[in-house]
């Protein structure tokens, strides 16, 4: 087993300065929860330990899913070692406007502007588009940030005015 | 009466029967046996008791670790006639011994007092650690509570405190009972400096029982922090085999580069228990270092 996954003092720094991510044994994991692997921030979607030998070690094997770009990965790892989470955090902001492929955001609570965001060049970019364009309410995207990463991965038409 | 409930008998049967082929290698008879350790039943314990006359000190005393770590009391009459045998190597006897102690039924207690006074070492001390193991669970009705799937043959200490417990590890003058405590706590601890006070342990030269249970404890931990303490005991052609035998399966857990080149030095070693380790260590790095989710497969 490679010990790139119990590199527990190694934390990757966030533009807030806190830890981007924080040690969990792999034991204390569970589906649905964030990993990172391969240097990717994942969410688990399967998860199964093998049986033991003569210390007690079990391997867990994890398949999860990259939380940008929705890469399948996979990894092996003892049990008892740390793997590093990332702190993956969620914000709403209101979409202003899209100018040349950028989205012009806003907080709704701190009417702070952000426009550094681009609209994802997916299917999900192309719904955004639409729903904008249409006019039917404020629509109101999702960023999600997580290892100094950011991108929109959500949306939805408000319904209050 | 423990029940498989994922396998049939005639599958169990043939996990047993390659557990008892003479004529397959040992690291295969090897991974047959924690298969049948998985599975638990009471047929798994027979052909696991079954295999209990064979050449190999080694296997044999995998196979009542193996029955003590199942924790099913149809295992208990094998176990007690092992201990009792005095034909069986000591290595095996004391295993049979803890065993007992892992099972924790109040029945055996008698036995274990008795072996308590026996006149070899490492039977001795085991079967006193065992009683305590037994009254302790009686007492408090909590089992152990390792990290890993293994019963361990003490709770760990109350105290988190590194350097206390580092003192009471090395201390000769306190019951072994006690300074188990304060090595399991060592291992749960598991950062670098409770991991370095541990190994301090494999130099106590008053019990080689200890410093086989401080290897062994090495070896769940995985750390390469522990490797020279490991081999300098694996080297040392005058330390007690078990201890030895202990060392070599503790760098073939932690499985890097450095483990495997030491292993691969001592496959050939001329005590056979050693030789045997360093096959079976060699074969446990080959899984920890593969994509093989499963050490015992078929």
């Amino acid at each position: 087993m490679s010990d790139d996954h119990h590199d527990d003092e190694h934390f990757h720094t966030g533009d807030s300065g806190a830890a981007a991510t924080f040690p969990k044994q792999c034991s204390a994991l569970r589906k649905n929860e964030h990993v990172m692997i391969k240097g990717r921030p994942c969410k688990i979607v399967e998860m199964s330990t093998s049986k033991t030998g003569k210390h007690g070690h079990a391997k867990v094997h994890m398949v999860a899913i990259d939380i940008f770009t929705s890469k399948k990965l996979e990894d092996i790892c003892p049990s008892t070692h740390n793997m590093d989470v990332p702190v993956v955090k969620r914000r709403e902001y209101l979409l202003m406007a899209i100018d040349d492929g950028y989205c012009s955001l806003m907080d709704p609570e701190s009417c702070e502007q952000k426009d550094d965001l681009k609209l994802p060049d997916t299917e999900l970019g192309q719904q955004i588009r639409d729903a904008y364009e249409k006019d039917e309410g404020s629509v109101l995207v999702q960023v999600v940030s997580a290892i100094g990463e950011e991108a929109i991965l959500g949306w939805k038409v408000s319904t209050k005015e | 009466m423990v029940a498989s409930q994922k396998f049939s008998d005639a599958e169990i049967d043939s996990f047993g029967e390659a557990l008892n082929d003479t004529k397959k290698p040992l690291k295969a008879r090897f991974r047959a046996l924690f298969i049948l350790r998985n599975i638990g039943c009471d047929r798994s314990v027979d052909w696991i008791g079954k295999c209990l006359n064979d050449e190999s000190a080694l296997l044999k005393h995998e196979l009542a670790y193996c029955l003590g770590q199942m924790q099913n009391k149809h295992a208990i009459p094998t176990l007690v006639s092992v201990l009792e045998d005095e034909k069986q190597e000591p290595m095996v006897r004391h295993e049979a011994g803890e065993a007992l102690g892992a099972i924790a039924d109040p029945s055996v207690k008698d036995v274990l007092r008795k072996y308590a006074q026996d006149p070899c070492p490492e039977v001795s001390e085991t079967c006193q650690i065992a009683l305590g193991r037994v009254e302790w669970v009686e007492k408090s009705g909590k089992d152990t509570n390792s990290p890993y799937d293994s019963v361990d043959p003490t709770p760990s200490a109350s105290t988190s405190d590194v350097e206390e417990l580092a003192a009471t590890l090395i201390d000769a003058s306190l019951p072994l009972f006690d300074r188990y405590r304060a090595m399991f706590s060592l291992r749960n601890i598991k950062t670098d400096k409770s991991i370095k006070a541990l190994a301090q342990g494999l130099y106590c030269e008053d019990s080689a029982l200890f410093r086989h249970e401080v290897a062994y404890v090495l070896g769940q931990l995985q750390s390469p922090v522990a490797t020279q303490e490991l081999k300098d005991r694996l080297l040392l052609s005058t330390e007690n085999c078990m201890v030895r035998h202990e060392c070599a399966e503790a760098l073939g857990a932690i499985a890097n580069e450095e483990c495997t080149e030491i292993l691969k030095q001592y496959v050939n070693d001329e005590e056979r228990v050693v030789r045997e380790s360093c096959e079976v260590a060699l074969d446990m790095a080959e899984y920890e270092n593969s994509d093989d989710l499963q050490y015992a497969h078929v």
